[in-house]
């Protein structure tokens, strides 16, 4: 038997109109993981989320919940509770009776609901709150009642459409460790929409980032950023280089050549590229050093790359200095170096340079 | 004097004058005289002797007045629950409509007010007239009934031709506020398991009271001094305070016993819009 995922999503497509929010996108989120949607607005990310909590129904494709398929169910039938954007605190209630309305929609025993409000309320530490209205509270108490009154519940999936947005960095951070804490603590299944990569690289266990309704690649955090897939992730998350490239060879060895004419090594290299065709090379400016003419001495080893170039500007940003490298073809690429070395002596402009990584950081991507 | 002039205090006063002006001079004197009136003997060919007079106070409590007041009110609050249950939906349904549409909908829902009040509740006389009105003379063409349905001349006249003309005034406000509500809330609701009978109930009601309440004010408030529509439609035995008062001034030449009526409905107005108060107040703290 295959294994029962917390919700999985078969090729499920959302179209309004003529416009198609979600493309054929099939996920599975296993039980107990906190899982993010990660991308651009208008990516998908929410409208993927509100599938979920069926405030959408999809056009085609199925969602399943603990293997048991949605349909049609409204989201009051679904064991799934929401913390939304602007936290949608009922105004006219009390935090107290905010946090009570979905047993009491469930007609759970009066005493119960009173010991788990309590409970809630205490978990969030925000016990004293409990006979205030919504509006005499700060955001980020607010967005922690909207996550009592989620959690209170104990639903089997928790879906958090972008909870952090309306905060400020700081308080931003201290909820980022915050909800990741109480993630661990409930081992609920946590489902995360946001835009910002940040935080989804701190927080989550694996992380979908999509554009245009397409799912570009599920990993774990640090496979997303250091194997990105296709040009898209690579571009979104982090800051990366692009080096238009030629194949030479993909086996034994990828080689691709510059339009300088330089043939370098590369790590790997994206599906469907084939011998001869134009593409990309993606590099992360932290991977690359510079070397000056007399510290190179003969061809490097087979999975070193080295291109020439020369230093165009210098942005010193306290702990690394952005070096700005015009290679031979014109390309410019990014360089970041530690400054870690006191009598390092600071490269100049229009120096001539020689930028070396090594081939497993590097990864041709098609255009 | 140019000092005066940048005092914020002066500018405020400045600015407030004429306004405050009007309202005293037509607004707090002319209701200042109704009360001093309503405690006057009445002058042989109308106005007033300069008599202290209880008589028209204990007047308003004569059965024969009082129970036309008691029968107003009645005809206001029936007018008022009626037009709430027609136009709550219809709020509702405009509220729910795309934008576009929306503004359609309110423009429609204005149009009857480019005809003068009085000629449309003409135009329901002669739908609802006894025996020439076009409603039972087609009926009875048809076959349907045999004789007249009492349409006219009675209460059902009177709160049906209210209704239509209130109707507008009950629907904005309550449009008002189901426009402003924030539909991320009625989706929690259904996120914590609320039908969607108890999303309306427990979050939709209560946060659209306060143009429920607008809206029945508004509603209420002229229905109880109608004159109009019972003069009218009420063919003349049919009655409301209004026309009472109306006939106090123009008819009877009783301007005092007018002004004590007048002070009576006015308290009863008054009375009303406390309550409206006490209830916008509580549920704006409470928002």
């Amino acid at each position: 038997m295959t294994e029962t995922y917390a919700v999985e999503l078969q090729d499920v497509v959302k179209q309004f109109g003529d416009v198609v929010a979600v493309n054929h996108v099939s996920l599975q989120i296993r039980d107990g993981e906190f899982f993010s949607l990660l991308g651009p607005s208008g990516c998908g990310k929410t409208t993927t989320l509100r599938m979920i909590a069926g405030f959408e129904m999809p056009t085609g494709g199925a969602i399943y919940i603990h293997g048991e398929r949605q349909g049609y169910r409204p989201p009051n039938k679904r064991p799934i509770n929401t913390v939304f954007q602007n936290y949608a605190l009922f105004p006219h209630m009390t935090v107290a009776e905010n946090i009570a309305f979905g047993m009491e929609m469930q007609r759970t025993p009066k005493d119960e609901v009173k010991r788990r409000v309590a409970e809630a309320l205490a978990m969030v530490r925000l016990s004293n709150m409990a006979n205030r209205k919504p509006k005499q509270l700060s955001g980020g108490q607010q967005q922690r009642i909207a996550l009592a009154r989620a959690l209170v519940n104990r639903p089997k999936v928790l879906l958090l459409d972008e909870p952090l947005g309306a905060l400020d960095l700081k308080l931003r951070k201290a909820m980022q460790i915050e909800l990741k804490a109480l993630q661990e603590e409930v081992g609920i299944t946590f489902i995360y929409v946001t835009h910002d990569q940040e935080e989804a690289l701190t927080m989550s266990d694996r992380i979908a980032v999509m554009n245009n309704g397409i799912v570009h690649q599920v990993d774990v955090p640090d496979r997303i950023y250091e194997h990105p897939a296709d040009r898209f992730v690579a571009d979104f998350i982090g800051e990366t280089n692009f080096i238009p490239v030629k194949v030479v060879s993909l086996s034994p060895q990828i080689i691709v050549e510059l339009a300088s004419g330089e043939k370098i090594p590369a790590g790997w290299a994206e599906e469907g590229i084939a011998v001869g065709e134009n593409a990309i090379l993606s590099i992360r400016p932290e991977k690359m050093t510079l070397l000056e003419e007399k510290e190179v001495d003969g061809p490097p080893p087979a999975d070193i790359a080295r291109v020439r170039g020369a230093v165009r500007h210098l942005v010193y940003v306290g702990t690394d200095t952005r070096h700005t490298v015009a290679l031979q073809d014109g390309t410019e690429i990014v360089v970041r170096l530690q400054n870690s070395y006191i009598d390092e002596e600071p490269w100049e402009i229009d120096e001539s340079t020689i930028v070396e990584w090594n081939a497993a950081h590097a990864r041709v991507l098609k255009e | 004097m140019d000092r005066l002039r940048r005092n914020p205090t002066f500018q405020a006063w400045a600015l407030l004058a004429a306004p405050v002006i009007f309202l005293i001079v037509f607004f707090m004197l002319p209701l200042l005289i109704v009360f001093v009136y309503s405690f006057l003997e009445r002058g042989e060919y109308g106005g007033v002797q300069w008599v202290f007079n209880l008589g028209n106070i204990q007047r308003v409590f004569d059965p024969l007045y009082f129970r036309t007041f008691l029968r107003s009110l009645y005809i206001a609050i029936v007018t008022t629950l009626i037009t709430l249950a027609l136009g709550y939906p219809l709020a509702y349904f405009i509220a729910d409509s795309p934008p576009k549409r929306k503004g359609v909908l309110i423009f429609v829902l204005m149009i009857p007010f480019w005809t003068n009040f009085l000629i449309r509740t003409y135009a329901w006389l002669t739908l609802l007239r006894t025996h020439t009105g076009l409603i039972n003379v087609t009926l009875m063409s048809w076959g349907v009934i045999s004789k007249p349905l009492p349409l006219f001349g009675n209460d059902f006249a009177i709160i049906l031709g209210l209704v239509y003309g209130w109707l507008p005034v009950m629907v904005l406000p309550i449009y008002a506020a189901l426009d402003r509500l924030d539909h991320s809330l009625l989706e929690a609701a259904r996120d914590l398991y609320a039908s969607g009978f108890h999303t309306f109930w427990r979050v939709t009601w209560p946060l659209s009271l306060p143009g429920v309440v607008a809206g029945s004010m508004l509603v209420f408030i002229p229905s109880l001094g109608a004159f109009v529509t019972p003069a009218i439609l009420g063919g003349g035995k049919s009655l409301m305070i209004g026309n009472i008062i109306s006939n106090q001034f123009l008819g009877a030449h009783d301007w005092p016993f007018g002004s004590a009526l007048s002070m009576l409905m006015m308290i009863a107005m008054l009375i009303a819009t406390l309550i409206y108060f006490r209830w916008t107040t509580k549920t704006e703290a409470a928002s």
